[in-house]
């Protein structure tokens, strides 16, 4: 019991007096029954103001905090999510009563303040009596709103199936168009069209060395090198284009550069987040999962099905587990207030980034109530929480973790392991017998010999050698070599981050009330979103021995599936956006009425149907999209054009972008000749400056070192650490990975520039840039300032271009006094500071 | 809201924001657009004459703001109610009994515990009379400008998500923080510095590190910048050793050329401006950014008064003053840390409360008292919203068999606000008779986040952010009243 504070305390006679009825106001009898007119008098006089001051501004029907209304009597009934707030069977008990009297820490109204003791006299004894009242109306000052009859939410219905992206995905005809000569593949068909109707005309062709930097940035996130560039420009076959873009989509660089796409959707990380940001283990192995998988052009359904349910797919592979991790890449606090709400929340990152990443809906509004604008009942998300709900919760350890090594390959490992200890025996006795009388022979033994293996190895040997003679010598020290080699061979097994479920039942899922995990509702059962006219979940019975229920497989197969209208759209319209800088639809995250709507919904149904036509595959379809002439049209505006559609929603242009923080990051590499480009493997940690560091509770925590071969790989392998952020790649807009990112921005401010000018890395990647012209160019100023400018621009460099950069050097050399070598270094950080080196025509 | 992608002018409703220079989202985004002349500008901005749309551009606020710039004061590790502004005389008698009461902390859910007498005397002062205890001699002195919140509550009592929600409302990662909302609302008035400014305690940063000021799912821009009291107060502000501001210079002149020539060809790209003119500031910054931070040129007096003399108080002292010239130059918001790292390095009194009280609050006493004081006599108080406070507060109870080390207390506990239109002299809101939870007129940080938002002119209510399907809040989407009884 708390101890009640002095004011209150001297108030509970006069509370004890008012419960019994004794002398309050409008009561003259002591313990009489009271007439049906007093009662509704002693509700007016003493019970209406306190609702009015103390409850109906969040439970008058403007608000209904916690589902609940206090204007009638037929609103107290009912009451809650967490039930009636009056009981008429044993009013003592009502739920009312129990949160005005603040016995319960989690149930205490009003929030703000305890009403005072003769207020919640009056409140009990209204209860007793049945809570009769008359009705509060919106007349009443204090502003009370009419009782809500209906709800205002979407609902599933056959109008609302009506919207666009809950249709079947409709394959149109190609539209027939008046200059069919522009048409060289069906997508310009549907573009030109659309430009025709406006009367608009596309732009001219893109020049030669502009198509290739963009197709070497949009296919590999990195600039062609020199010699790509000048052996196209001389291709003058009609092919030659064509032979670039499968060149591109056949190197192991275009995984890593459409991976890092895939990883900003499904909020790829390294650590945790919150106080101690821990070390998600082997979570690059998914980051080379989804490289990997790009890079072999793994169908998407199977992509989708391998995420979703990878370790309940037949047969199981090493892949199929090491997708799961999918489910493990969220946030997670591991020490939360509320354990309960806390695994709720779990559940709520999965359906968060199930829906927007494959489904392209934000099912995420519906955890509390209904989603509010689109057609998705809160029920809805519950049932797409019960696939999930077999998930073991993240916790550091075996939860998360899974060997991948397929089963026989297990057993040899084991096989293997066994056998080494056995080996290891045998040398360790062999290598004593030998031993043995040389140590006996010394004066004190074994302790004569230093502590450290290491130590007493080499003090060891010579003795040896003397006491055995040179060739049972050569003997003993291959004795020796073995056993070491054998102590380095590592016998574990690999491990991937992965979910795991309790066993074939999980525990059942309620919807949970306004959101809140304590206070469950009705049991729901896995269905598909219902918005979708899907087909009834149907889960197998899980087979003897099974380890989880199977549940997330009839999912996955449900999204991969090319009856659901939304999976298949979703995805070609990220591949359109990260070829054109936009989507078709421009909320890529959100096909929903709050998303935009599609600008070419024809040309989006067309290359979804032509996605599933072509096994999911994705490079055919990237190679179809370069291909046309609306990829490779110019970026320049045209007037008119710029006037009429200044958005370019028609794409009569090429929209220029900047390179994201990744790729700039990697190109200054590139040109400076430092990139490394091994792939795969833990991540990899540049040097953060300790300014930056100095921002953590423990300086430099959780964040390693690497070598500078290391340092310089793509910044895809970069380790992600959630509360720490490689500083360029954060300045330049890289996703916040604590959810989904469907798009980058692109921010421009002026400590991006300060960055750029005055940090370590571009500084030192300048002096290396500076030592690879210097190298390749020779001494030659004007020479090394062409190179620079092809490598960094990748096109032949204009002499007004390379003029200006022999300028700036003299002048340095010649105005400041700057050693030759500091100006050639000054003149590289200008380059690689150029708008033309961070845009893309 | 409006549904023609038209309207977000061909981008996604995120970049749009920024891009527009946002910051109304969910007050009828045509009206406002039209209302703005946002619409047309956007079409005067395709013929590539339109000079750099600076993101963090000065908006203006929904109605006449009571202040302009926020100075956090934060307490981090979460100073004692009771030992410092929340009187409980009746805890000195119990001192060394145990007794019922309920505790939620690091050490989990308690109904006993043995009560630990406040350890310092409290003396009334000022006008109002206002008790303050023997930790805070100097704070005590300008309690008559000071609105005490005593019945703050939190949803946690852990540091990782207690923390969060101070700075960003949510208990879980990936929001934006006080700081991001207020630049994203009402942008800042200097180009030539950040609108959000953080400076760490010498002992480290917090826990979570860069996630307390972090922007969230909005763009970097609002995100809060490190600034040291020693040294180049930013990172990256100076060119490397070697590099004079005269080859800089050059550097970005011929820069400038090359960048013209290649935008002469694109002109309807007005990124590319904004590129080019980022620089420009960036050198401008160069020169302002240590003129705001440098203090040396203060008065001798103006340094005593913030404690620089003394060793013990050199340091918060320097960033009291440095926060008072980065408001006095429109800098929107500053946070400085009190504590750092972990355990004693902060206010996280779980062993000897005495010595860890004892030295951060003699750390910062003295400057706060001084930073407050200058505030008044510059006449910036006026304009300035300061805040004292940590993510929660701690129990009356000791949190082991032995010692007087208090756990966490999320269920009630003591901020206070000054100036920006706050009420001086008065007391919100009350503990029970242990201090150990809030009993009259509860507050959440909600409450706090909204007070401080409506006193810059930014109604807490309408200020969103449409991120993942959802017009996000600062203060949630259930919303949240700020406190009227503090405000002027």
């Amino acid at each position: 019991m708390v101890l009640l504070p002095g004011k209150k305390r001297r108030t509970i006679l006069a509370w004890s007096a008012l419960v019994l009825g004794i002398g309050s106001p409008g009561t003259s009898t002591v313990a009489a029954p009271l007439s049906d007119a007093q009662k509704l008098g002693f509700f007016t006089d003493q019970v209406k103001p306190i609702l009015e001051s103390s409850c109906i501004k969040c439970h008058g029907g403007e608000k209904t905090k916690g589902g609940l209304l206090l204007i009638n009597r037929e609103s107290l009934l009912k009451g809650g999510d967490t039930g009636p707030a009056i009981s008429t069977d044993a009013p003592s008990a009502s739920l009312l009563l129990k949160a005005i009297g603040y016995g319960d820490i989690d149930l205490q109204m009003p929030p703000k303040e305890k009403l005072s003791n003769p207020q919640i006299a009056i409140l009990t004894k209204w209860v007793g009596m049945g809570a009769p009242m008359t009705p509060l109306t919106a007349t009443r000052p204090g502003g009370i709103a009419e009782v809500p009859t209906k709800r205002i939410v979407p609902q599933v219905n056959a109008e609302s199936m009506k919207f666009w992206s809950f249709q079947p995905v409709k394959r149109s005809a190609i539209p027939v168009v008046q200059k069919s000569d522009w048409v060289k593949s069906p997508i310009d068909a549907f573009v030109l069209a659309k430009l025709e109707a406006n009367h608009l005309t596309p732009a001219p062709p893109a020049d030669k060395a502009v198509l290739l930097r963009r197709a070497y940035f949009d296919l590999t996130g990195l600039p062609p090198t020199p010699a790509e560039t000048e052996a196209f420009l001389k291709d003058s076959a009609s092919n030659a284009f064509e032979k670039i873009v499968d060149r591109l989509l056949a190197s192991p660089r275009y995984g890593e550069r459409w991976a890092r796409h895939w990883l900003d959707v499904v909020r790829y990380a390294d650590t945790n987040s919150f106080e101690r940001d821990g070390l998600k283990p082997n979570a690059w192995r998914f980051r080379d999962y989804v490289i990997e998988s790009f890079n072999q052009d793994k169908p998407y359904d199977q992509f989708v099905k391998e995420q979703v349910a990878g370790d309940e797919l037949e047969p199981l592979t090493a892949d199929g587990i090491t997708a799961t991790g999918f489910y493990r890449l969220g946030i997670w606090d591991d020490e939360p207030a509320d354990r309960v709400q806390a695994h709720m929340d779990q559940f709520d990152d999965m359906v968060t980034t199930t829906g927007q990443a494959f489904l392209g809906l934000t099912v995420n509004c519906a955890r509390c109530h209904d989603h509010k604008l689109d057609p998705i009942p809160q029920k809805d998300y519950y049932r797409m929480v019960s696939f999930f709900q077999g998930i073991r919760p993240y916790s550091n350890g075996e939860n998360i973790l899974t060997e991948i090594a397929p089963q026989d390959q297990l057993k040899a490992v084991q096989n293997d392991a066994k056998a080494i200890r056995r080996r290891k025996d045998e040398l360790r006795q062999e290598i004593a017998s030998i031993e043995k009388p040389v140590i006996a022979g010394l004066a004190h033994g074994e302790s004569t010999l230093p502590s450290s293996r290491k130590g007493r190895q080499s003090a060891l040997g010579p003795l040896v050698l003397k006491a055995i003679g040179e060739d049972p010598f050569r003997h003993y020290a291959s004795l020796i070599k073995e056993f070491d080699e054998l102590g380095a061979r590592k016998s574990s097994v690999a491990m991937a981050l992965s979910v795991k479920e309790v066993g074939p039942k999980p525990e059942p899922t309620f919807v949970m009330m306004r959101g809140n995990a304590h206070v469950p509702g009705d049991q729901v059962e896995p269905a598909f979103l219902s918005i979708l006219n899907p087909p009834k979940a149907i889960v197998p019975t899980p087979k003897p021995g099974a380890t989880s229920s199977g549940r997330r497989r009839v999912l996955a197969e449900w999204l991969a599936s090319d009856r659901n209208p939304l999976v298949a759209r979703v995805m070609m319209n990220r591949v359109f956006q990260h070829h054109f800088g936009r989507g078709i639809v421009r909320s890529p995250n959100d096909f929903g009425s709050l998303g935009d709507r599609p600008t070419h919904p024809e040309l989006l149904d067309w290359l979804a149907s032509e996605l599933v036509a072509k096994g999911w595959k994705l490079k055919s379809m990237h190679r179809m999209l370069m291909l046309s002439n609306t990829y490779q049209m110019s970026s320049t505006a045209e007037p008119t054009a710029l006037a009429k559609d200044p958005q370019n929603d028609l794409l009569w242009r090429f929209d220029m972008r900047r390179l994201e923080a990744e790729e700039v990051r990697d190109s200054i590499l590139a040109v400076d000749g430092r990139l490394n480009l091994e792939m795969g493997g833990p991540g990899v940690f540049p040097i953060i400056p300790k300014e930056v560091l100095a921002g953590q509770s423990v300086p430099g925590a959780g964040w390693g070192s690497s070598t500078p071969q290391e340092q310089s790989r793509r910044s895809v392998y970069i380790h992600q650490k959630r509360s720490l952020v490689v500083p360029i790649l954060a300045s330049l807009d890289a996703a916040d990975n604590d959810t989904t990112c469907p798009a980058r921005f692109t921010t421009t401010q002026s400590t991006q520039a300060l960055g750029m000018l005055n940090s370590d890395f571009t500084n030192g990647e300048a002096k290396a840039f500076a030592a690879r012209l210097r190298k390749e160019a020779g001494e030659n100023l004007e020479d090394q300032v062409r190179l620079a400018l092809r490598l960094a621009l990748c096109h032949e460099p204009r002499k007004d271009d390379v003029a200006r950069g022999v300028k700036f050097a003299n002048d340095l050399e010649k105005d400041l006094k700057v050693a030759p070598e500091v100006a050639l270094n000054q003149f590289c950080l200008l380059v690689l500071n150029l708008n033309e080196f961070v845009y893309l025509d | 809201m409006s549904n023609g992608s038209n309207q977000f002018c061909g981008r996604t409703r995120r970049e749009f924001l920024w891009q527009m220079g946002g910051g109304f989202m969910g007050l009828g985004l045509t009206a406002m657009l039209s209302a703005d002349g946002f619409l047309a500008s956007q079409a005067r901005a395709a013929d590539g004459m339109t000079a750099f749309a600076n993101p963090l551009a000065p908006r203006k606020p929904m109605f006449a703001p009571k202040a302009k710039s926020v100075i956090f004061l934060y307490m981090y590790g979460g100073p004692s109610q009771v030992d410092t502004f929340d009187y409980k005389p009746k805890l000195y008698e119990l001192d060394g009994q145990t007794i019922p009461v309920k505790t939620k902390g690091r050490g989990g859910e308690k109904n006993e515990g043995r009560v630990v007498g406040p350890k310092w005397k409290f003396k009334q002062y000022g006008q109002c009379g206002k008790y303050v205890s023997d930790l805070f001699p100097n704070v005590a002195t300008c309690v008559d400008d000071i609105a005490f919140i005593h019945s703050m509550t939190a949803d946690s009592p852990i540091h990782g998500s207690a923390m969060l929600q101070m700075n960003t409302g949510k208990i879980l990662s990936g929001s934006p923080c006080l700081g991001s909302w207020i630049n994203y609302g009402l942008g800042s008035v200097n180009e030539n510095l950040p609108g959000f400014v953080v400076m760490l305690d010498p002992k480290g940063g917090p826990i979570s590190g860069a996630k307390n000021w972090s922007s969230g799912y909005m763009p970097a821009t609002y995100q809060g910048t490190i600034l040291r009291s020693n040294g180049a107060p930013i990172l990256d502000l100076q060119p490397p050793e070697g590099v004079s501001r005269d080859m800089q210079r050059k550097l970005l002149d011929s820069l400038g050329d090359y960048n013209a020539a290649h935008h002469a060809t694109r002109v309807d790209n007005s990124n590319l401006a904004a590129r080019i003119a980022s620089y420009e500031l960036a050198y401008k910054m160069q020169s302002s950014a240590p003129v705001a931070t440098d203090i040396d040129g203060e008065p001798e007096a103006t340094k005593e008064l913030y404690g620089l003399n003394q060793k013990r108080t050199q340091n918060f002292g320097r960033q009291c003053l440095m926060a008072r010239r980065l408001v006095q130059r429109g800098v929107r918001f500053v946070q400085i840390y009190s504590g750092g790292a972990h355990n004693d390095d902060n206010w996280d009194a779980h062993g000897d409360l005495e010595k860890n009280h004892n030295f951060h609050a003699g750390n910062t006493d003295l400057p706060i008292a001084g930073l407050l004081k200058d505030l008044k006599r510059t006449g910036l108080l006026d304009e300035t919203l300061v805040i004292w406070g940590g993510e929660f507060g701690r129990q009356p109870t000791a949190e082991y068999a032995k010692g007087t080390g208090r756990d966490h207390n999320s269920y009630g506990f003591t901020m206070w606000m000054a100036g920006g239109g706050i009420k001086g002299g008065v007391s919100v809101g009350e503990t029970d008779e242990l201090g150990a939870i809030a009993v009259v007129d509860r507050f959440h940080v909600r409450n706090l986040h909204a007070t401080v938002l409506q006193q810059l002119g930014v109604d807490p209510n309408k200020l969103s952010y449409f991120y993942s399907g959802l017009d996000q809040k600062l203060v949630g989407v259930e919303g949240a009243d700020p406190i009227q009884k503090i405000i002027a």
